[in-house]
């Protein structure tokens, strides 16, 4: 018999007790990846590469504040910028339901086409869209979560502006971070509304990354001490502004994490714990026998790492697969978009769970260690 | 809720746990063995005891914190308004910040009949701006939303629940901000004196209120007009009115809302504000999920713990048979003790939480997509919920091990070593 056959016979002796420890290692260990993958969820919103040409630009008071329409003619005049368009989110209610997950936007079709830089067009038509001012591009999952086709129409009641929508669904868009938005008009809202002469936020593309700070030096100078001043931020910068909104929540999850790694900590060194004093009296037999105190103590961390690496790995395994296949999207009613478990995710949680069999391991080695033979052998139980 | 509600739940409480204990207790006479004989075998077996207890402590504390969460964003809402006021908000809209009264409609409703009379004669109604400022957090870098309301003198007598603790009240025509208590200790420059910025305008701070737990705790308040001109509104976002009494309150909301002029929707104060819980919706989902996947690893390591139990006391088990003591017996001995580790747990667990109780913090409300602060509310029943929740743990995890107690042949049993 070699050491490692040694080591795999002790640690299946029990299949029963070994079965139990691993499941609830995984569990735990399934849970940690979860928590982590919120947390990334909810703090690091979804990267692409036009999003650090992108500028959003909204009032200083707050994203709530329109900012006139007037602004338009003196943001264009900027250089730097290929592209600007009117930016509103209109927040309606889509037929009927409760929580609309999906966001609608009013902008300009003709200044829009070259903002979206990783999208395109996979249905429909855009020059379609551009046309008509009573339709709308809509993102290929919402077509698909509520199986619409082009032609189609849908319904927004406006619960931030006081008009509701009527759209004719003319293109569909794919490929960009967020495949869900519907785009429509700025015209049309203009015209239920009464022509307010006030968009939601200004939305606008540098020509290269280089001259994205200047752009937005001169856009914040070219308003500041007037009526209504503008805080112009990179599309990332402003999603990171969400971030920071969601207060305490971030520190929230991460003290959840800490729990479970405790008590992760917890099971692992009640059972090695358990195992362990079971086999005192082999301990000593061993020793007896002429094995050293370090072989001892690597077959005990062995069997710790090997269990609990092995429930690391079927609950990370799990959860990686559950979070891959489950269309998350549709679970949560469209509040959670991509929810991946990324690598590093999965080898932090992978770190944890070794790394705490080791550490549960070693109270169990360590007054094996101390154990004199005759002691040892005493031993009844 | 009042304290004397509170009172009378811990009192529930109370009662629960003991008719528990007294539950388990009867069901250890049944079985015929004395439940001292339980606890002393969990205290022998100390070391994987206090394992099973912190783990299940662990998943019922992060449980009942997490709902403890929930409900205090729910009892903001819920304390607040008051049942004889009516609020007008824009058909359609969800929140009074995307809500819209213009000035006609405003000076139409409040010649209506059936609305209160202050000393002066004057009807009691009040057209309020709701705002939203984005101002700098007081930890850490970042912005965050504050809700800014404009607000009339009938405004401050229709809401007797807020009052002042600090400083004074802002003076109509002056920028001026009076913001709530708990909502300034979290942005920068909410302090007394302090100097807030919306857009060019300066607001300057000059008393801090106290809202009594309702959802003006998360606001500021100024003058209405000075708002409109902050902001540079025309229409209010909302009014709010006192009808004379109920029977008025119901024609006044119907005319309202019949009214072919204006799209508005009349309710009932603190019906509009109970339901405005939406921000609680994902936190006890996610409380939920995280109970029952927590809960299934508490339930591995209690079986773990049990079945070692179980193995190591073969030959007890085999001399209890022998004296007589059916295999149903045994298999209720084994639930009570795991019934009673958990239930150790709980408390243990409950207890852990209940230090959260009043934890003040802030999230963003979705509705009103403004910072809302809330405390932490662990009410008696949220820690019922959290030892039943325990006890559960602890029978599922121990009816297979004593299962196989009760299956344990007598003879092989007293021969084991």
């Amino acid at each position: 018999m070699t050491t490692w056959t040694f080591i795999l016979k002790n640690a299946l002796r029990n299949p029963r007790r070994s079965v139990l420890t691993v499941s609830s290692v995984a569990v735990s260990a399934a849970l940690l990846t979860s928590m982590m993958t919120l947390q990334r969820e909810l703090t690091v919103p979804p990267e692409s590469e036009g999003a650090s040409l992108r500028i959003i630009a909204r009032n200083k008071v707050s994203l709530v504040q329109p900012l006139p329409a007037r602004q338009l003619a003196e943001i264009e005049r900027i250089p730097g910028i290929v592209a600007v368009t009117p930016f509103t989110y209109f927040g309606g209610q889509y037929n009927d339901e409760e929580f609309t997950s999906f966001a609608q936007f009013a902008v300009e079709p003709r200044r829009f086409r070259s903002l979206l830089v990783e999208g395109r067009v996979s249905g429909g038509d855009y020059d379609a869209w551009e046309k008509d001012r009573t339709s709308c591009m809509v993102g290929r999952d919402t077509m698909k979560r509520y199986g619409l086709k082009v032609g189609d129409r849908m319904k927004f009641r406006g619960t931030f502006y006081p008009c509701d929508l009527d759209l004719r669904i003319a293109a569909v868009f794919e490929g960009t971070v967020d495949d869900r938005g519907v785009f429509f008009h700025h015209k049309l809202l203009d015209e239920l509304t009464g022509d307010l002469g006030t968009v939601g936020t200004w939305y606008l593309r540098v020509e290269s990354a280089e001259k994205v700070p200047g752009v937005i030096a001169a856009i914040d100078g070219r308003f500041a001490n007037t009526a209504a001043e503008v805080r112009a931020e990179s599309e990332r910068a402003f999603q990171m502004g969400f971030v920071g909104m969601l207060g305490n929540v971030a520190a929230l999850i991460r003290t959840v994490n800490g729990v479970i790694v405790f008590t992760l900590a917890l099971v692992s060194a009640s059972t090695m714990s358990m195992t362990i004093r079971e086999r005192f009296r082999e301990m000593a037999v061993l020793k007896a026998l002429g094995y050293k105190r370090r072989d001892l103590l690597g077959f005990i961390l062995a069997e710790g790492f090997g269990l609990s690496a092995l429930g690391g790995a079927v609950g990370i395994g799990g959860a990686w697969a559950a979070w891959t296949l489950l269309d998350i999207q549709r679970l949560t009613g469209g509040i959670f978009i991509v929810f991946e478990v990324t690598p590093r995710i999965m080898a932090t949680a992978g770190v944890v769970a070794a790394l705490l069999g080791i550490v549960a391991s070693l109270g169990p080695a360590i007054s094996v260690g101390r154990m004199s033979v005759v002691s040892g052998l005493k031993t009844l139980d | 809720m009042g304290t004397g509600g509170e009172a009378w739940g811990w009192l529930g409480l109370a009662g629960g746990v003991a008719a528990a204990f007294g539950l388990m207790s009867w069901l250890a006479r049944l079985a015929g063995l004395p439940i001292q004989y339980n606890l002393r075998n969990v205290v022998v077996r100390w070391r994987s005891s206090v394992a099973t207890v912190l783990g299940i402590a662990a998943v019922v504390a992060v449980f009942v914190a997490l709902r403890a969460m929930a409900r205090g964003i729910e009892a903001s809402s819920a304390s607040t308004g008051d049942p004889d006021n009516l609020l007008v908000v824009r058909k359609g809209s969800q929140a009074e910040s995307g809500s819209l009264v213009t000035r006609e409609q405003f000076r139409i409703i409040e010649s209506f009949e059936g609305l209160a009379r202050n000393a002066a004669g004057r009807p009691v109604i009040s057209a309020e701006v709701v705002a939203i400022i984005s101002s700098a957090r007081s930890q850490g870098p970042g912005e965050a939303n504050a809700l800014v309301r404009g607000v009339t003198a009938s405004g401050m007598e229709l809401r007797p629940q807020v009052r002042l603790v600090e400083g004074r009240w802002f003076e109509p025509g002056r920028r001026e901000v009076v913001v709530a208590r708990s909502l300034s200790r979290r942005f920068r420059d909410f302090g007394m004196g302090g100097e807030v910025k919306a857009g060019r305008a300066r607001l300057r701070v000059v008393g801090h209120f106290d809202g009594g737990g309702s959802a003006f705790d998360s606001e500021a308040w100024m003058d209405a007009d000075e708002a409109r001109a902050v902001f540079d509104r025309e229409p209010y976002s909302s009014l709010l009115m006192r009808p004379t009494d109920p029977a008025a309150a119901k024609v006044l909301a119907a005319r309202i809302e019949g009214d072919r002029r204006f799209s508005l929707r009349a309710e009932n104060e603190v019906e509009y504000y109970s339901k405005q819980t939406m921000t609680a919706k994902p936190i006890k989902y996610i409380a939920a999920v995280l109970g029952v996947a927590m809960s299934v690893g508490a339930v591995f390591a209690a079986m773990n713990t049990m079945y070692a139990s179980v193995a190591a006391r073969t030959r007890e088990i085999g001399t209890l048979r022998v004296l007589g003591y059916s295999r149903r017996a045994v298999v209720a001995c084994f639930m009570v003790e795991g019934a009673c580790l958990s239930a150790a747990g709980g408390l243990l667990g409950c207890g852990l939480a209940r230090f959260t109780n009043g934890l003040a913090t802030g999230t963003l409300d979705f509705q009103s997509f403004a910072e809302t602060v809330f405390q932490f509310r662990v009410t008696p029943d949220l820690m019922g919920l959290g030892l039943a929740f325990a006890v559960a743990i602890g029978l599922a995890g121990s009816l297979l091990p004593a299962l196989r107690a009760a299956r344990t042949p007598v003879i092989s049993a007293l021969k084991s070593a």
